[in-house]
């Protein structure tokens, strides 16, 4: 088999029909399973030692941007292959049938991919449909990890711009996903458009403006040290950086609350603090709200309640609330509809939202 | 938002001499300066950090109340000696902001708040004087409900938005500050400044200076005093009217009285004329109404806030009738 993306110097590979090649039982299996972990999905088929152990604020980094995305990854070499979903906290392992011997043939069949010596990896982007939307080979600059990382940001970043276009949001992430991959895999083996002429004086390296800095943030009991610059919020630190997703950014001017969290135990806006200043003390997210599966009586007040239609503003509504319930201030409906007023709902389930926290006051379950 | 470098000041007198007025701009809480930085109206270079220099404390003595220039709205606002001598200054931070931002705000940066004036905001907006002094004033031919009407000069006429700032300016409190030259004491009604030919100053603090607390002194019109807002919705807005007033009553008749307003002023207002119309007078309904008439003498409006004439003597004529009935 010798598909167009192995051949020497072929780098990007843009396949908008699926490959018709083998449609034995494990194949099927492989798509079955592929379009099951969330579309579209990346998957990455790489020889043993190039997915490696990858540092892990990138990780971290690819984790946040494949949620932001809705993407899944799959990751298939020969020592060990993994899937991570969008709505699944850790890496799940990919079915052993699939992810040995014949599943592996199979899975080359299907797709033209394999983990070789001399084609270190192959990255395919599918659809729902388990079609190849695009695909390629091509070595990148700055190692697997970080040119993923870089082309799943900037595809997110693809998806914004295109808010206002009247395709399904699945649509507009492949094809941001496919744009982003094109520049970063595509451009990082361009050569170099003109080589510097000898006895020319070196280029002027970029004026450096990273003010990057030393940050140790607390959240939900871990510590983490980030290099950081300066303006970097409290808030992107949280989701950008620590993939912390369920702190939401609404106005990012401090008049909607969905970014509320926990800073030493009192609640405030995410997005009016620099991360810089929130170091060393305890930082509670939603994400640190529940015991494992266990909800906070909050949580499970909101879900009983029906306190949330579309639900974005729900983890800042919720951990307002826990601010609020520490405080012990609010005794009435009318107390805690104006100790609750820096939380906007613009589905105006504020009704339930006050039924809802309410009820947990009127438990006198412990908080 | 611009880059910039961030100092943590280990001592008050290495932030004063970091205070450039151009280039460097002091944090505490962050609500307003983390929003105008986002919003491209301020653009340090250098960011000090006063939150290891400066104190919280809230004290009460013979002189009166202290606050810590980093004394947060929310722990103000709750604390029991502010509750039982000053309402007017518990209610005050109450009706401002929300929850979450009084947790951070703080003493002396709530005094330093900038306008709320959507000219003043909008970078995009090339006239403003207040940001770019020289360049106009797109408000005076804009959209300008939320504008003062009292203190206005033909260069802007950007209302002052802090609530805490009236009910300190009842209570006659004085900023005391550190700067290059050392200490000093500046009362609070002149701490603001008129917008005049030069909006761009809003303050007779120097460059680097440091407001470093805020006292209170004791008052025999301290437990009567209270403070009522009106805005367009009922919590989480700026005041398109308040007002902060304070009694003192001896049988019957009021001996001394002060009474301060917000949402329309320039700055934080005191209304001298109302205060001297209820000296001496019977504590009634009809001395409230006829010395509130007085509280918007000498403003200025436009079509657009015209309304807050004959609003802001309804509240002022309110907000005395509930001082008067308090126990």
């Amino acid at each position: 088999m010798d598909l167009p993306h192995q051949r020497a110097g072929y780098a990007f590979c843009l396949a908008p029909a699926m490959f018709h090649v083998q449609t034995d039982a494990l194949a099927a299996a492989w798509r079955a399973w592929l379009c099951g972990v969330g579309a579209p999905a990346v998957l990455i088929v790489a020889a043993d030692g190039e997915w490696g152990t990858p540092d892990r604020r990138l990780l971290d980094g690819i984790r946040g941007e494949l949620r932001a995305l809705g993407a899944a990854l799959v990751v298939v070499t020969e020592g060990r292959s993994f899937c991570f979903r969008p709505d699944v906290d850790r890496d799940e392992p990919v079915p052993e049938r699939l992810a040995t011997g014949a599943g592996m043939r199979a899975l080359h069949g299907l797709y033209g991919v394999e983990a070789a010596a001399q084609v270190p990896f192959t990255l395919t982007l599918l659809d729902e449909h388990g079609a190849v939307r695009a695909q390629t080979s091509a070595r990148a600059e700055g190692g697997l990890h970080a040119t993923l990382l870089a082309t799943l940001r900037s595809a997110v970043e693809n998806t914004r711009a295109d808010e206002r276009v009247l395709f399904s949001r699945r649509e507009v992430v492949l094809s941001s996903l496919t744009a982003a991959l094109a520049l970063s895999f595509a451009a990082s083996c361009r050569p170099h458009a003109k080589p510097p002429s000898p006895g020319a004086p070196p280029a002027a390296s970029t004026p450096s403006t990273a003010r990057e800095i030393l940050v140790t943030l607390v959240v939900n009991g871990e510590t983490h040290q980030l290099e950081l610059e300066p303006r970097v919020s409290l808030l992107d630190a949280l989701r950008e950086r620590l993939a912390l997703t369920g702190t939401k950014k609404g106005c990012d001017h401090g008049q909607c609350g969905a970014c509320t969290v926990l800073l030493d135990a009192r609640r405030v806006n995410a997005c009016l603090i620099l991360a810089v200043m929130a170091q060393n003390k305890p930082i509670t997210t939603i994400e640190g709200l529940s015991h494992g599966e266990n909800l906070h009586p909050l949580q499970a007040a909101f879900v009983k309640e029906d306190a949330l239609q579309c639900g974005y503003c729900t983890p800042g509504q919720i951990m307002s609330a826990a601010g609020l319930l520490r405080e012990k201030r609010a005794h009435t409906d009318d107390e805690v509809r104006e100790l609750m007023s820096g939380n906007i709902c613009r589905c105006g389930a504020y009704v339930n939202i006050v039924r809802a926290i309410r009820s947990v006051q009127e438990s006198g379950v412990p908080t | 938002m611009k880059s910039f470098d961030y100092l943590p000041a280990q001592k008050l007198e290495e932030a004063v001499a970091r205070g450039e007025p151009r280039t460097s701009r002091f944090i505490a809480g962050g609500t307003l300066l983390v929003d105008l930085m986002r919003l491209d109206v301020e653009r340090p270079d250098l960011v000090v950090d006063l939150n290891g220099v400066l104190s919280s404390d809230i004290a009460w003595n013979e002189a009166g109340l202290t606050l810590g220039a980093l004394a947060r709205n929310t722990d103000v606002a709750y604390d029991d000696t502010v509750r039982r001598e000053f309402p007017v200054l518990s209610e005050a931070i109450l009706a401002g902001a929300s929850p979450q931002i009084r947790n951070l705000a703080t003493t002396g940066g709530n005094l330093l708040q900038r306008t709320r004036c959507a000219y003043f905001r909008d970078a995009a907006v090339p006239a403003c004087n207040k940001r770019k002094p020289g360049s106009g004033c797109a408000a005076l031919e804009g959209y300008t409900r939320m504008h003062a009407i009292l203190g206005v000069s033909e260069r802007c006429i950007a209302a002052h938005p802090s609530d805490m700032a009236v009910a300190l300016l009842a209570l006659d409190a004085a900023v005391h500050t550190r700067r290059a030259t050392g200490e000093r004491q500046i009362p609070l009604g002149d701490l603001h400044t008129l917008p005049g030919t030069t909006p761009e100053l809003e303050t007779v603090l120097e460059p680097g200076e440091v407001i470093t607390r805020v006292v209170v002194p004791r008052s025999p019109r301290g437990r009567r005093s209270t403070y009522l807002k009106v805005r367009d919705r009922a919590s989480f807005a700026f005041a398109l009217s308040s007002a902060a007033v304070a009694l003192e009553l001896e049988q019957g008749t009021i001996r001394s009285a002060r009474v301060a307003l917000g949402g329309v002023g320039v700055k934080p207002w005191r209304a001298a004329a109302t205060e001297a119309a209820l000296v001496g007078r019977p504590a009634t309904s009809e001395t409230y109404r006829a010395a509130a008439k007085l509280a918007t003498s000498g403003a200025k409006t436009t079509p657009d806030n015209a309304f807050k004439v004959p609003l802001t003597e309804r509240v002022v004529a309110r907000a005395l009738e509930r001082a008067g009935a308090l126990a």
